[in-house]
């Protein structure tokens, strides 16, 4: 989505404030627009031909008008809400959800300070389009206003001053681009500084240990030393446009002196005229133009660049190739001649795969960690496309249903749990409406996490953002029952129990297992291929799916990662004494 | 204290460019000078424009106070902008070389906030010199200007003097209104990124799941009342503007009276009067004076953020070479006490003879990790010593200390472009190939998108890969002591089986520090020093403490 497109939506639905906005405008206007005259009434009238009431009495008109600008001022101030907090909602709406539809953030943890960067972003666009609205139309304004007015009282002057402001402003105009490069690049300078600090502070310790300070400290001199390169070339130009702007202002002011004593002893113009004259250049145009150049240089420039960072976030979701119109009734999951790779080049995780899952089954997946479990299971369930080949749950191609009708029939719970802040009930109920309080406990009991929601203070105990002072294995204990409520008839559970106890990893899978359904448990342990009716193992070569038994003899690495795992006592001592486990508070992990 | 340091820090950017800020100082004093005269040769100018006088005598001084407006405010600007990137570079610089240099852990300074002092605090510190000298811009074309009021005619400089409080108290009152929408606003605000960050953290489940749009909902929900808080906001601040739209112009009506009043009695030429409107808007620079000050202050605040940093806790930094030796670890009396004082490590004697393998067991929390730290010279103990082959860790020079010690961690930090660089920087690629092979990790990598050169960034990585990377990382420098912190506990049994067994056949005698939670690495290690409560419990055999039920419970542990 280009930058602009996505202003202009957002900004689209307030077409009409943004009219009333206008007319407050030519209200807030009116002041600049009579000064000069009401300047040049009073003198000519008045003060100059020594009648102080005359004078006295326009100048009581200007305060009139005053009012009239203050009253325009506040109309306008009254109506920005009305144009900036919706323009923001939409902003915030179309970026929250291109956040959420975005495909690669599957794949890799998202960034949390590029996340909160976006909100910030976000922020920026808000308050620069108040000010530009405040500001930059409040100076548009003025300076409108004051030539009209220039024009009104003294027609023969204003042909003089006219042509060097205009120029000013063109050339001001030319300037924005070479600013706006300069602008940029200050920016991304700064942008870069935090990033490589970020990433060196966060690894510090991995840093140190692989002596690369010397290496990091010059990475980030040189950025530094960039970010003041683009600084002064951007203040540099920012004093040429002020050079520019200022003459703008102050040339007229110096024609207007050469040129009235003439206009002045020929009659052509009055006294009062040629005061009302100076008092619109120098009280309203001079400084509305140079403001109107500072804001059309910082602002302006900063809302283009921040909207850029945002239009790349805010992408319209990719669409599923085909979406299938119809919904599986079997749930069979079938891969025919499965072939998937990270790139063109890399050497495929999986290559030229064939499996059949009838529907009820249950299997662990076991190998070892990197072989390629995680991306079977991303292919299983529709998240990754197969470069070659056909994954069906039923007779129709996994990765081709729409999300709410997979979620109905097909689920995956991966390491990291979700667990976000709101109520338990919120937190359970994430992938089923239908569910009842009843339902929700059942399943609560179901995965062992009975003693885990009494200590929430049951379904409408509250858990803080990021899971807030639950372990890691209580998010798992959350995850799970969750998926237990729902409705999915084939679940895939990729190391959803790795931070529980074996004891308590072992209840959670019965508890699955006694659910019907299909279930496929990638193991974190070996005891879950065990507990498993076929177990397919992944050892590099072609995966093989057989029972516990039979793969003891068909396959030598199966054979060997048992070896290993029941020669150690651990493994023993959990399933013959099952250990209740240590929960520990937050406070106390490993520094 | 802090305080007296950052205005000495502020000091020293000031001095870091005499020639600049010299220049800044000139350039302010002429473009105030030429301000100052601008009115007043306008306002002769337009005398004598208007009583038709058909000479030029105006107009050449009007031409000059114009070109030397507009050539000192644009030279003041530039000199302005360079002097605040060059004390901004400078902070940068110096900020770096200090974060470089501190305690690899440092609960008092999280990531975010180190970011925030190195990028906006460092800015808002660099501008401080600029700021001093914008404010004696302000201070003299304000004051110059209610001089020139009073030269004028000293009843327009009273005028201006009474009006002048007002404006002052409309400034202050406009911060006090807004406080209460913006407290709302910034409250919602946050709500709303705290739930997107916690739905982006579980982006996986919700692709999974289907259920991006239904958690696009939902991390909405604030929207309205953040909308709500905002429109609050612009209400406040239209009452603001009405007020100054009112204030403001009646300062200068009050002046056109007065100076209409001067014209009037002939004390004031027409010209005059509007020198006085030039004069009084030049004047209301003060209020200008007080965002400078507010700005000065913040420069202040963001100095001390920037000490702050400095004092804290620093890594060792000795100047000596470490002697050729085996590699025999010792420690004496090691203390290391967290922020809050209390103790990590307590008074720990541990000798690690040199070419043993030494497991450190302990649940989670005993100190294993403070102690791989201490041991491996990432940090100096906060009593007490460590020693390699009898050198004393605290004064050996850095360079040596990391060529002696290999560390590989639990959770590793990937640093680097590309994945070969994450596990050697500057390595050769037989080198990096070896210590991947080794950490049993070369398989994962080929499979990657362009395997060794595959961008960190794009590489799909496990919790286990990424732990062996780190692993080969540790081996690639061919250390003589391997600092093992919990770096397989991610591995399955077979696969941390076949790493062992790599070191021990690519790495032959190396000492070996390993913290574990497993069982099968306690067996094989020549010891195991159990941890408790941050003090050695025991150092000997596995099989002599599994008699204990304590020793046996700290297998038991989640996870497994």
């Amino acid at each position: 989505m280009s930058a602009a497109r996505l202003y202009l939506d957002a900004l689209a639905g307030q077409r009409r404030a943004i009219t009333i906005l206008a007319v407050w405008s030519i209200v807030e206007g009116l002041p600049a627009l009579l000064s000069g005259r009401l300047v040049a009434l009073a003198v000519d009238n008045g003060f100059a031909v020594g009648k102080p009431s005359q004078g006295a009495f326009w100048l009581g008109v200007y305060a009139v008008v005053s009012l009239f600008g203050a009253v325009g001022a506040r109309g306008v101030y009254g109506r920005l809400g009305e144009v900036v907090e919706p323009m923001r909602d939409a902003l915030v709406r179309v970026v929250v959800h291109g956040v959420l539809h975005d495909d690669a953030t599957t794949r890799h943890q998202p960034d949390a300070a590029a996340i909160a960067r976006i909100t910030r972003h976000i922020e920026v666009v808000r308050d620069v389009t108040a000010g530009i609205l405040i500001q930059a139309r409040g100076l548009a304004v003025t300076t409108v206003a004051a030539l009209i007015g220039l024009v009104g009282t003294a027609a023969p002057l204003a042909v003089l001053v006219l042509p060097p402001i205009v120029v000013a402003v063109a050339v001001g105009i030319a300037l924005l681009g070479s600013l706006a490069r300069r602008q940029r690049a200050v920016i991304m300078a700064d942008e870069q500084c935090a990033q490589l600090t970020a990433t060196v502070y966060t690894g510090l310790r991995d840093l140190v240990a692989s002596a690369a300070e010397a290496v990091s400290a010059s990475r980030i001199g040189r950025v530094v030393d960039r970010q003041a390169r683009v600084a002064v070339r951007l203040g540099n130009a920012s004093a040429n446009r002020e050079l520019v702007t200022s003459f703008g202002g102050l040339v007229p002011l110096l024609l207007v002196v050469a040129f009235a004593p003439a206009m002045v002893a020929e009659g052509r113009i009055t006294t009062g005229a040629v005061l009302g004259a100076v008092v619109y250049l120098v009280t309203n145009v001079q400084p509305a133009l140079i403001g109107l150049g500072q804001t059309a240089g910082n602002t302006v420039l900063r809302l283009v660049v921040t909207l850029r960072r945002l239009a790349d976030i805010a992408v319209a979701p990719t669409a599923p190739i085909v979406v299938a119109t119809t919904i599986p009734v079997r749930v069979d999951l079938v891969m025919r001649g499965v072939t998937f790779g990270w790139g063109e080049a890399a050497t495929p995780v999986v290559t030229d795969l064939d499996l059949e899952l009838p529907a009820g089954e249950h299997i662990a997946i076991v190998g070892a960690s990197g072989i390629g479990k995680s991306t079977l299971a991303g292919l299983l369930t529709g998240l990754l496309r197969p470069r070659e080949g056909r994954v069906l749950l039923g007779d129709t191609p996994v990765d081709t249903l729409a999300p709410q009708a997979r979620r109905r029939l097909i689920t995956l719970i991966p390491q990291q749990s979700y667990v976000f802040g709101g109520t338990v009930r919120e937190n359970l109920s994430l992938l089923t409406d239908a569910a009842t309080d009843a339902d929700l406990s059942a399943a609560v009991d179901a995965v062992g996490a009975t003693d885990l929601l009494r200590r929430l203070g049951g379904l409408d105990g509250e858990i803080a953002h990021g899971g807030g002072a639950l372990s890691s294995g209580e998010r798992q204990l959350v995850a799970l029952a969750r998926v237990y409520a729902s409705t999915a008839r084939v679940i895939v559970l990729d190391e959803a129990t790795a931070y529980l106890d074996p004891a308590a990893e072992a209840r959670a899978e019965q508890a699955f297992a006694r659910r019907g359904g299909t279930l496929i448990v990638i193991a974190h342990r070996l005891s879950s291929a065990l507990r498993a009716n076929q177990v397919l193992i992944m050892d590099g070569g072609r995966p093989i799916l057989d029972s516990h038994d039979a793969l003891l003899r068909r396959s030598a690495s199966y054979a060997e990662l048992m070896r290993a795992w029941s020669g150690a006592p651990q493994a023993i001592s959990a399933r013959d004494e099952p250990v209740r486990s240590h929960r520990r508070p937050a406070a106390q992990s490993e520094r | 204290m802090v305080r007296r340091a950052a205005d000495t820090l502020l000091l020293r950017i000031a001095r870091r460019t005499p020639g600049w800020l010299i220049t800044a100082t000139l350039a302010g004093i002429a473009s105030g000078v030429a301000e100052l005269l601008l009115p007043d040769t306008t306002a002769h100018a337009v005398d004598l424009a208007i009583a038709g006088h058909v000479r030029l005598t105006a107009f050449w001084p009007l031409l000059a106070v114009i070109i030397a407006v507009a050539g000192t405010n644009a030279v003041y600007q530039a000199t302005i902008a360079r002097l605040t990137a060059i004390g901004t570079a400078w902070l940068r610089h110096r900020l770096t070389g200090t974060l470089l240099g501190l305690r690899p852990t440092n609960p008092g300074l999280a990531p975010g906030d180190a970011v925030s002092r190195m990028t906006g605090d460092c800015a808002l510190a660099g501008a401080a010199a600029a700021t001093v000298a914008q404010l004696v811009l302000v201070a003299l074309t304000s004051i110059g200007a209610i001089i020139a009021l009073a030269l004028l005619g000293w009843w327009l400089a009273v005028v201006f003097a009474v009006s002048l409080p007002i404006t002052l108290l409309l400034a202050r009152s406009h911060v006090r209104h807004t406080e209460g929408s913006l407290a709302a606003y910034r409250k919602f605000s946050g709500e709303l990124a705290a739930r997107l960050l916690d739905a982006a953290t579980g982006i996986r489940t919700i692709a999974a799941t289907g259920t991006a749009d239904q958690e696009t909902d939902r991390v909405l929900t604030p929207l309205p009342r953040l909308a709500k808080a905002g429109l609050d906001m612009w209400r406040a601040q239209a009452r603001m503007a009405w007020r100054a739209a009112l204030l403001l112009p009646g300062v200068q009506l009050a002046m056109l009276g007065a100076a209409g009043y001067g014209v009037l009695t002939g004390r004031l030429t027409a010209g005059g009067l509007l020198a006085a409107l030039g004069y009084s808007s030049m004047g209301m620079g003060l209020i200008g004076a007080i965002a400078l000050l507010t700005t000065l202050a913040t420069a202040r605040a963001a100095a001390d953020r920037i000490v702050e940093v400095e004092r804290l806790p620093r890594r060792p930094n000795g100047n000596n070479v470490l002697p050729n030796g085996p590699g025999a670890l010792a420690l004496r009396g090691v203390t290391v006490r967290a922020d809050d004082g209390s103790p990590t490590l307590l008074d720990i004697d541990l000798t690690i003879p040199a070419g043993a393998t030494v497991a450190l067991v302990g649940r989670s929390g005993a100190g294993k990790s403070t102690l791989a730290a201490v041991a491996g010279g990432l940090r100096l103990p906060d009593e007490g010593s460590v020693s390699l082959d009898g050198a004393d860790l605290a004064t050996v020079r850095p360079a040596d200390l990391r060529a002696a010690f290999g560390h590989a961690f639990d959770h590793p930090n990937l640093l680097g472009d590309t994945v070969a660089d994450a596990i050697g920087t500057g390595a050769d690629l037989d080198t990096v190939t070896a210590a991947a092979r080794a950490a049993q990790v070369d398989d994962a990598i080929i499979r990657l998108p362009h395997g060794y050169r595959t961008p960190l960034a794009d590489a799909p990585m496990s919790g286990g890969e990424a732990q062996r990377i780190g692993l080969a990382r540790a081996l690639v420098g061919d250390p003589r002591v391997l600092v093992l912190d919990d770096a397989t506990a991610s591995l399955d049994t077979v696969t941390e089986e076949r790493v062992t067994n790599a070191i021990r056949t690519s790495l032959p005698g190396r000492t070996r520090l390993v913290s574990t939670h497993r069982i099968r690495v306690a067996e094989q290690a020549d010891l195991v020093a159990w941890l408790a409560e941050g003090r050695l419990r025991a150092l000997a055999r596995h099989d002599e403490l599994w008699q204990f039920a304590a020793y046996r419970a700290v297998f038991t542990e989640a996870p497994g």
